[in-house]
């Protein structure tokens, strides 16, 4: 079976979109620049969702279009799903200003 | 590099040639529904209670949309609950509309006979301006005459790629050509205000889109909310979206790549061309009114995931004078509501187009409707109402 379809924003980051709808085990190929990057889906990656392009320890900060996103809310696996049970925002965070822990 | 329009007295060229109607009210709605060519808008408010801030905001959406290049000539009327402030007197509203050239005429039930006396009169008026107004031709004009605004709205991942990168090559390539571009939605750029700020034309304007955006996060952080539970908005974390800063850096690509001239205001005209970040709010019903009262000459939707499931007609935002135009890169979005949508640029995500290409096939979209093709919007008789942005209490 040929390999699933996920796009690269900017070279610096950890995370790819997916353009097609991708299943746990499918191989997953991302272009950038003058090769192919590839990888095995671990989880299902909708449309439009983000796939991780490796290992994201919690805490860290996650990156697309070469910019932060937000950062880890748990350790993160290569090859899979990066969304809002994984990845928190660290502006605008309310939440946080009332004492929250960050 | 150019379209057909209607070239007005002060120089600025229109791409639509109506005869406005203002403030709503009863008066305006019967001259609208009995004389064709005419608009009028439909809000909320009329500025009762309101703050001089506020009052002065309502007061320059209605002289903006006079002054827009698509209107010939305009109707002001002094039978709204607002017209006993200063800022919204009839008189007032009509002398800044017509220092733009423009014949504009004023109704006062007072002095016409009541109501009754005014809707007629405006009838009469309204026939004769609309007949007048159609007596000028389409001439063929540059691109430094066309004036955008775009808002991107129901995002998912789809606007970040290849949505929004359609429109940035369309920006990129009015404002080489002289034009201006307004984006905004300030809460959208908030994790991307860096980069915008390293495009500002100058260091003040640098530190104005900073201060916008510090602004609007201090107001977020006083709710004590976590901003993800507010915005992103629930369609566009279905699409995709994981915070509010992904959603900004996917926002920011509409706008290009072009220097940012200044900061404006809701509904404030920019002094010269180019390239200019409002500071608006996302709200479809609000943000279009405030681009068109700006002077927009045409303005797009850039739309992500549609919002809601079996979404298959899309009946367009309030932007009363200036054509409204939807476009999307979401395959799923395209296929609903094929008939509703003017551009689409899926093909970017498909492989089958460059954004390039997808980006030069919106530019002769946008100056076929400026030339007066109809925007899919426009064969709708319906508006919503204008939900003008209004930021100050109300006693």
């Amino acid at each position: 079976m040929p390999a699933k379809r996920a796009l690269m924003m900017h070279p610096d980051d950890n995370v790819a979109t997916a353009v097609e709808e991708i299943q746990p085990g499918d191989d997953v190929a991302i272009p950038v620049v003058g090769a192919v990057r590839a990888l095995r889906a671990t989880e299902p990656i909708p449309f439009g969702f983000k796939i991780a392009l490796q290992d994201i320890p919690r805490g860290e900060i996650i990156r697309k279009y070469g910019e932060t996103i937000g950062k880890a809310s748990l350790a993160i696996a290569k090859g899979a799903l990066v969304h809002i049970h994984n990845l928190e925002g660290t502006r605008a965070r309310g939440d946080l200003a009332k004492g929250g822990k960050p | 590099m150019s379209f057909l329009g209607y070239v007005r007295s002060d120089g600025s060229v229109g791409t639509r040639n109506y005869v406005l109607v203002i403030p709503q009210g009863i008066i305006a709605k019967s001259i609208c529904d009995f004389v064709a060519g005419t608009k009028s808008i439909l809000t909320v408010d009329h500025g009762s209670g309101r703050t001089a801030n506020d009052r002065e905001q309502i007061a320059r959406l209605l002289i903006g949309l006079g002054r827009n290049p698509n209107v010939a000539s305009a109707i002001v009327h002094a039978a709204s609950p607002g017209v006993g402030y200063p800022e919204l007197r009839a008189e007032r509203l009509a002398d800044e509309i017509a220092a733009s050239g423009k014949r504009v005429e004023v109704l006062d039930p007072a002095k016409d006979g009541g109501t009754y006396g005014a809707m007629v009169r405006g009838i009469q008026l309204a026939r004769m301006m609309v007949h007048e107004a159609s007596k000028v031709r389409r001439e063929r004009v540059g691109d430094e005459h066309l004036c955008l605004g775009v808002k991107c709205g129901y995002s998912d991942t789809t606007s970040g790629i290849a949505g929004n990168p359609a429109v940035g090559y369309l920006y990129d390539k009015i404002v080489a050509a002289g034009g201006t571009a307004l984006f905004g939605e300030t809460t959208e750029i908030i994790g991307a205000e860096q980069a915008l700020a390293r495009r500002a034309a100058t260091p003040e304007i640098a530190g104005t889109i900073l201060q916008a955006v510090a602004v609007q996060e201090e107001r977020a952080k006083a709710t004590g909310l976590d901003i993800r539970t507010v915005n992103p908005v629930p369609s566009n974390i279905k699409g995709g979206i994981s915070s509010l800063e992904e959603k900004s850096l996917g926002a920011i690509h509409k706008a290009g790549t072009a220097p940012i001239q200044g900061v404006l205001k809701y509904a404030e005209r920019p002094a010269r061309k180019g390239l200019y970040f409002v500071d608006n709010w996302m709200g479809h019903l609000s943000i279009f009114a405030g681009y068109a009262a700006a002077g927009a000459n045409v303005v797009l939707f850039q739309l992500g995931g549609g919002g809601v499931a079996g979404r298959t007609l899309l009946e367009g935002s309030p932007s009363v004078v200036a054509p409204f135009v939807w476009a999307t890169a979401n395959p799923k979005t395209y296929a609903a509501a094929t008939d509703s949508i003017d551009f689409y640029s899926g093909t970017v995500i498909e492989g089958s187009e460059t954004p390039e290409e997808a980006g030069e096939r919106l530019y002769r979209t946008v100056t076929d409707i400026a030339s007066g093709t109809l925007s899919r919007s426009e064969t709708l008789h319906y508006t919503e109402p204008i939900d003008m942005y209004l930021q100050e209490p109300r006693f």
